[in-house]
């Protein structure tokens, strides 16, 4: 297996059929994802693509072994449709949705962790493993299998990425999305610990953005924990500084959260970091 | 909201003459305190906090204070409150630590100055818990924290009740952060919060409507303003290159690309990845009208992710700005994704006038190039 997923995931869709998820739908099927059913409720009964729709998570679950659910609904409602895959006994969510309410964040995250359901999102475009699957929307033309896994905190970047590297010749073993968000399910660290112990990864780049401290904290951890290859880069190092810092949060931070910080973290612990988007397939390739 | 959640709070009435003022010190009846009211923290430091003996002090005061401009806004309305009668201050706040994804509680035995600098001066000042978020604040919870800045007695059961009273206020309204500095233990052993601050989350407005408004009112820059109505993340800049991207991560490192390169963004917009027609329109039609007001944006350029967005939601939401807002400057499209949806978009948009650029290099390189060409000879379109 690769890292949450594989090609043998059965996949159910929460909010199938909403317009971002139909589009979504139709990638991750043409991707020949394992999708054996969807939720919306009050469609209970439907078909959406040939998939069969349930009213609830519980009925689709009784009627299927599901593996991995995908998020859609829209943001009032992803609490509810989070704490209902956790409580079906789903392992693993991927919560596509954006503008989620910090406090539902935090308490998806605390249900999850209660659960032993783990997740990515929320406000993230998915991820794949090339040649095997892929949850959410990430389409990366030309991506093939390979030893080299991309972690990102942007959407699109998610994209433009690995389809960057997929034209360099670069060979991917999986490409995630972490969310933009600030509480978000899995953090760089979350998922460095898991490619540490996947065969298939060789080398691991970090797609980082200011605000917040996670590629502080994975900078920490690859120094004294990680024994594979690393490089990074850090989007928005020429951004105006973001005026919504509260004092309680900045004080949490102590002066961590800029790209200054984040690239000097990433130095010490000796990864390269790309100045650009444009450097960033040379970085990758040194690795290989 | 402090009030409505059961906290105390001295009082005081809004003003916004000076005369007003006097009246409600005369009302008040005693020694009172002026406020400013803005949108940021420090403005004790800063003059924006003084103290009247008298109606007519409180006058003169509001006077001098009316109009200022203090940390960047400039101060529209004063609050004239009591005097409290000072025993000791302290810190309460309570935000999401997202290293943790949980709420966390911070108190201080130093009220009344930023937290951040006892945090550095006097780090044993201040203690600190997480709270989980899946139930209420405990009150054990709450005195547990509170001993451990050495209050005992009367006083710790008052703070505690106004520890947990915060947590409401915090989960009520959807709050990033609440903050009771300082909070006032007067001689008669009230505990009052003499100021506090909230900073509701903007993605939970849908619950807290009332709010929406006022949001918007509090926007300084009216592009920023008019970002936040048509549902997108708008950022005013003082360049030539109006940028927007559906994503923020692209956004930002096109931003990186464009400075590095020697370009000066004029903005920074980012619609969020789940694109509507409707708000690709919004987000384009924006960038035209502050080109249109502002004559030093030269140049449009958008990117857009082909993967999230069908090729009729990015090209039906430009044509459909331009024709809202016609464009009289050049607007120039990236667009990534699969090779199908490219060549549709670039067949809907084949009469819009508008410039397409398969790669992000060569589409920066172009827009920069336009901007400074621009600059010298004014753009005929």
């Amino acid at each position: 297996m690769a890292i949450f997923v594989d090609k043998d995931t059965n996949v159910l869709i929460q909010g199938i059929t909403g317009r971002l998820a139909a589009v979504q739908t139709k990638i991750m099927l043409d991707y020949e994802t394992k999708i054996v059913a969807g939720v919306t409720p009050g469609k209970g009964g439907q078909t959406q693509f040939g998939i069969p729709v349930y009213d609830s998570v519980q009925q689709a679950a009784s009627k299927h072994r599901i593996d991995a659910s995908v998020i859609y609904v829209p943001a009032p409602f992803v609490q509810d449709a989070a704490f209902e895959a956790i409580d079906a006994g789903i392992k693993f969510m991927v919560i596509v949705t954006d503008w989620v309410p910090l406090h539902s964040e935090i308490k998806i995250k605390a249900y999850a962790k209660h659960k032993g359901t783990r997740y990515i999102g929320p406000n993230t475009m998915g991820m794949m493993v090339p040649g095997q699957t892929s949850l959410g929307g990430v389409l990366a033309p030309g991506v093939k299998p390979g030893g080299i896994a991309i972690v990102c905190r942007s959407g699109a970047l998610s994209n433009e990425i690995p389809s960057r590297l997929a034209e360099q010749g670069v060979k991917l073993s999986v490409v995630i999305g972490l969310g933009g968000d600030p509480v978000v399910g899995s953090r760089m660290i979350d998922v460095l610990k898991l490619l540490k112990e996947d065969e298939q990864t060789k080398g691991v780049l970090l797609v980082g953005e200011i605000g917040g401290t996670m590629e502080e904290e994975a900078a920490e951890y690859i120094k004294t924990h990680f024994n594979k290859q690393v490089v990074a880069f850090i989007a928005g190092r020429t951004a105006p500084r973001g005026k919504t810092m509260g004092h309680a949060g900045a004080m949490i931070m102590s002066g961590r959260g800029t790209a200054e910080s984040k690239i000097k973290a990433f130095q010490l612990a000796g990864v390269p970091v790309a100045k650009t988007l444009l450097e960033i397939p040379s970085l990758v390739k040194q690795m290989t | 909201m402090f009030q409505k959640c059961g906290i105390a709070i001295p009082r005081g009435v809004l003003v916004r003459t000076d005369r007003e003022a006097q009246r409600a010190a005369i009302e008040i009846g005693k020694e009172v305190v002026i406020k400013s009211q803005i949108l940021a923290g420090g403005r004790g430091k800063a003059g924006g906090i003084k103290t009247a003996e008298t109606p007519e002090n409180a006058a003169k005061i509001a006077q001098e204070m009316l109009g200022m401009e203090l940390e960047g806004y400039k101060v529209n309305s004063l609050l004239v409150e009591e005097k409290l009668d000072i025993v000791n201050e302290l810190y309460m706040g309570i935000t999401v630590d997202d290293e943790n994804g949980v709420p966390i509680a911070m108190i201080s035995a130093e009220g009344g100055v930023e937290i951040e600098e006892v945090a550095k001066r006097k780090p044993g000042r201040i203690a600190s818990n997480h709270i989980n978020p899946l139930y209420d604040m405990r009150s054990y919870e709450a005195i547990n924290l509170i001993c451990q800045i050495g209050l005992t007695g009367e006083a710790l059961l008052s703070a505690s009740k106004i520890l947990t009273r915060l947590y409401n206020v915090f989960t009520a309204y959807d709050a990033r952060i609440v903050e009771i500095n300082p909070l006032v233990m007067t001689s008669n052993g009230a505990m009052i919060a003499a100021d506090a601050r909230c900073e509701i989350d903007d993605n939970s407005l849908f619950r807290h409507p009332e709010w929406q408004d006022l949001r918007i009112q509090r926007i300084d820059n009216p592009w920023e303003r008019e970002g936040v109505k048509a549902g997108v993340n708008y950022v005013d800049l003082d360049g030539d290159i109006a940028l927007m991207a559906n994503s923020a991560g692209v956004a930002m490192s096109l931003l990186d690309i464009i400075k590095d390169e020697g370009g000066h963004p004029a903005c920074f917009l980012d619609t969020g990845g789940a694109l509507s027609k409707e708000r690709m329109k919004n987000g384009i039609a924006l960038l035209l009208r502050k080109a249109k007001s502002d004559p030093r944006v030269k140049v449009i350029l958008v990117y857009t992710s082909l993967v999230f967005s069908l090729p009729d939601t990015v090209a039906g939401g430009i044509i459909e700005a331009i024709k809202e807002v016609p464009a009289d400057i050049p607007v120039m499209l990236i667009s990534a994704g699969e090779e199908e949806r490219r060549k549709q978009v670039h067949e809907l948009l084949k009469d819009s006038g508008v410039k397409i650029w398969p790669s992000v290099e060569k589409g920066v390189r172009e827009a920069i190039g336009i901007a400074r060409q621009e600059s010298r000879n004014g753009y005929i379109c």
